[in-house]
């Protein structure tokens, strides 16, 4: 108890001391402390870093103060950071918009004649300002990832141009063979150039939202990873129609191959919010799915919504592809007439159903 | 000169002597003659009109099947009613039908014996003058004289042909000879003076099956009627002598050699600026059972398309070639409450009758059926083969079977697959 009181009787005179002669005295005869304090923004980003080596910390809009900040509800002398024995205290110099102190925690108090630890926010106006002390423990070094050097890889303007190209390439391809008429040339590249325009704004707006968020945009890497997934869903998708195309209308191996779009999907955006973007692996991962079942669930719903009660049409698949991707051997009549028997049974099923 | 008179005079005699028949016919017969109606019994008013004749002394009214087929598929919604020549109108209940001939029974209530049309025992004869009564377009009872020519040729169930105005609202109309005996019963038209009659043996049949057994659960000898109409079919197409007739000079395919089934063929040789070269061959039966205005039957069509790549890489002329097959429909026509839906599947398949040979073919072949809900046993099939051996050509062969039995369905898909090849 009492030596609590002493401790403030001394605070109390080393800060008249100040006040009365702050400009003569010499400093090493205060205690000195070390602190950083960043400036951040409200979502925590931050902005300007001071490493400051004093017994008192001004704070405030004019340019007296050691850090001077341009926020117009901070007061010109807004407030102060105090140190002596071994910590920091912060005095508000009645200010018109107050100061208030927040923990790692979240919570708020009042900031006057508070200590200040190691994490704590000072929210002052409109800012927001974190304070460290040189013993912060600071997380783990994460190792580079493998991605990086494939990123590294695919960040190269030669691979960019490489996979833009094979793009453009498929692009054509595809327009060509859904072209009714005899083929003509420009009108492939016009629309095969329209497409890769079109499907270029994925990288550029995810290059342009990481840009606007502080970080850096990486615009050769996210086109290189987009465009090189492009290229490789169009494969996947190949792939699929050559499945469809060989196997039976009872194999499941269809399933299993209209789930890898999905999965490339997945890593596309994972990748990209990767090179974006600064955020934690959990939330990496939550981000990249939760675009994927927007894109996918969304496609599917709108497919769903669009299906009448009832067809009076067949569905079937009917995938055919030129006889060089004729995997499988054939079945004869009878097997495939077997097979198509079971048909009735789950038609009649479905005809007493309802 | 004189002979120019004597001509128009005998001309004249005999129009005024048909015409005095007609009227000496229509005074005779009104009292048998009703329109039917059909009343929606939400709304009080009538849905469908026909025409109709009283057949015996105790009431029973031979109608068409279509002119009260709302009611025999829905009895809850509706209710049928007759207007006879005075204007008397009273609800009669549906005795019995014959959906593959489009014929009907109704009975209505009678106090005593009532005057009846009596039904013919013996054919027509060809060129003889028939009278066909009926209320056409709701505009009152008329008699329209015209020609019997024969049964119309190339059909499965039989029809007359009749050389005579049939109009709408005349369905079920009686259409007698000189003597007042009923030949045969209005049931189509195909515009200039073509009618179409229901043979009247047609229903003796129906009658004399009906005298036999009165209490006929309708559904279930709708249901009997069908699947045997399918079986008669049926045998009649997988029985029969199928030919193997090319296409474009490439392809074999068996033309079943029936005369109910007509085939036309149609090809885009003209096109210069087509990508593919196109021969199709269609062979199809011209008729069909009508079950309501939603939901026909006993349709059949078969489809050949033989396709040509011009100056197209293989990739071209496939991703082409599976548009033109991705979208097979059905062949007849039928609805949620008629049928399930379709179930499909698809295998590559090589028929073993010309495997190994330079005939063999390998195809993308696709099955599909829908089950109907109120005659079980029956069902929609849908085959479709698509060729898948040859780099720039094709051929496809496709057909639609409505309201067949699985059997029937199976056997005839079997003995199609196999009669399928390259030349």
């Amino acid at each position: 108890m009492e030596v609590t009181k002493e401790i403030l009787e001394t605070t109390t005179e080393i800060e008249q001391t100040k006040t009365f002669t702050s400009a003569n005295l010499p400093t090493d005869a205060c205690e000195v402390g070390e602190i950083i304090i960043e400036e951040i923004t409200r979502n925590h980003k931050l902005l300007h870093r001071h490493r400051v080596k004093q017994s008192e910390v001004s704070i405030g809009r004019g340019y007296q103060n050691d850090i001077i900040l341009t926020d117009p509800h901070i007061c010109p002398a807004h407030l102060s950071l105090n140190y002596s024995q071994g910590a920091w205290h912060l005095k508000d110099n009645d200010t018109v918009n107050g100061t208030l102190l927040e923990n790692p925690k979240g919570k708020h108090r009042h900031a006057h004649q508070q200590e200040v630890r190691d994490g704590d926010i000072i929210i002052l106006g409109k800012s927001q300002l974190r304070i460290l002390f040189n013993d912060h423990q600071v997380p783990e070094t994460i190792a580079l990832s493998p991605f990086e050097s494939l990123i590294d890889i695919v960040r190269n303007p030669i691979a960019v141009f490489i996979s833009i190209a094979l793009f453009l390439l498929i692009a054509g391809h595809i327009s060509y063979l859904n072209q009714l008429t005899e083929t003509n040339v420009s009108q492939l590249f016009v629309s095969a150039f329209s497409l890769s325009l079109l499907f270029a704004l994925w990288p550029a707006g995810v290059a342009l939202v990481s840009h606007l968020t502080k970080h850096d945009p990486r615009i050769f890497a996210q086109f290189g990873i987009s465009f090189s997934f492009f290229v490789l869903m169009w494969l996947s998708e190949r792939l699929e129609k050559i499945i469809a195309f060989n196997s039976a209308s009872d194999s499941n191996l269809g399933l299993v191959f209209s789930l890898l779009p999905v999965g490339l999907a997945f890593c596309l955006f994972w990748l990209n919010s990767y090179i974006g973007f600064h955020v934690s692996a959990r939330r990496r991962v939550v981000v990249a799915a939760s675009i994927t079942v927007l894109l996918f669930g969304g496609s599917y719903l709108l497919q769903y919504s669009k299906k009448p009660e009832f067809s009076p049409h067949p569905q079937y698949n009917a995938t055919i592809m030129s006889p060089g991707f004729l995997i499988y051997p054939s079945n004869n009549v009878d097997t495939f007439l077997e097979q198509s028997n079971k048909l009735f049974e789950q038609t009649t099923k479905a005809a007493k159903k309802d | 000169m004189r002979t120019f008179f004597t001509i128009v005079i005998i001309l004249l005699s005999q129009t005024v002597s048909a015409t005095e028949q007609a009227e000496e016919i229509f005074a005779q017969l009104t009292p048998s003659l009703y329109q039917i109606k059909l009343i929606d019994k939400a709304s009080g008013e009538k849905s469908s009109i026909g025409s109709g004749f009283q057949i015996s002394a105790d009431g029973i009214i031979a109608t068409n099947y279509h002119v009260i087929s709302s009611y025999a598929r829905h009895p809850e919604k509706y209710r049928i009613e007759y207007l006879d020549h005075q204007g008397n109108a009273a609800q009669v209940s549906l005795v019995s039908v014959d959906v593959i001939n489009d014929l009907a029974l109704v009975k209505r209530e009678v106090k005593g014996d009532m005057p009846y049309f009596n039904l013919s025992d013996k054919k027509p004869t060809k060129g003889e003058k028939l009278f066909a009564l009926g209320n056409p377009h709701d505009l009152g009872m008329i008699v329209v004289p015209g020609t019997y020519n024969g049964l119309k040729k190339e059909s499965f169930n039989e029809r007359i042909h009749f050389t005579g105005s049939i109009n709408s609202g005349m369905s079920g109309g009686p259409v007698v000879n000189k003597i007042e005996q009923v030949v045969g019963i209005n049931v189509a038209t195909s515009g200039n003076q073509i009618g179409f009659l229901v043979p009247h043996d047609k229903l003796v049949t129906l009658f004399s099956n009906y005298q036999q057994q009165t209490n006929i659960d309708i559904k279930a000898q709708m249901a009997g009627q069908l699947m045997a109409s399918q079986n008669k079919l049926m045998a009649a197409l997988i029985n029969s002598n199928w030919q193997s007739k090319e296409l474009a000079g490439k392809a074999l395919i068996p033309i079943i050699d029936v005369p109910f089934i007509r085939c036309w063929g149609d090809s885009n040789a003209d096109k210069t600026d087509a990508l593919i070269l196109a021969a199709i061959a269609n062979c199809s039966l011209d008729e069909n059972t009508y079950l309501s205005s939603h939901f026909f039957t006993g349709s059949v069509e078969i489809e050949y398309r033989y396709m040509q790549a011009k100056n197209l890489s293989d990739n071209k002329f496939y991703h082409l070639y599976q548009q033109q097959i991705a979208r097979a429909g059905a062949g007849n026509r039928a609805g949620k409450d008629d049928v399930s839906e379709y179930q499909c599947h698809h295998d590559l398949v090589m028929p073993e009758s010309t495997a190994n040979t330079k005939q063999a073919i390998n195809n993308k072949s696709i099955f599909c059926t829908r089950a109907y809900k109120d005659f079980p046993g029956l069902f929609d099939v849908l085959y479709l083969g698509a060729s898948i051996d040859k780099n720039q050509q094709a051929l496809v062969s496709h057909f639609t079977i409505a309201g067949v039995s699985r059997e029937n369905a199976m056997s005839f898909t079997g003995k199609f697959m196999e009669a399928v090849s390259w030349k």
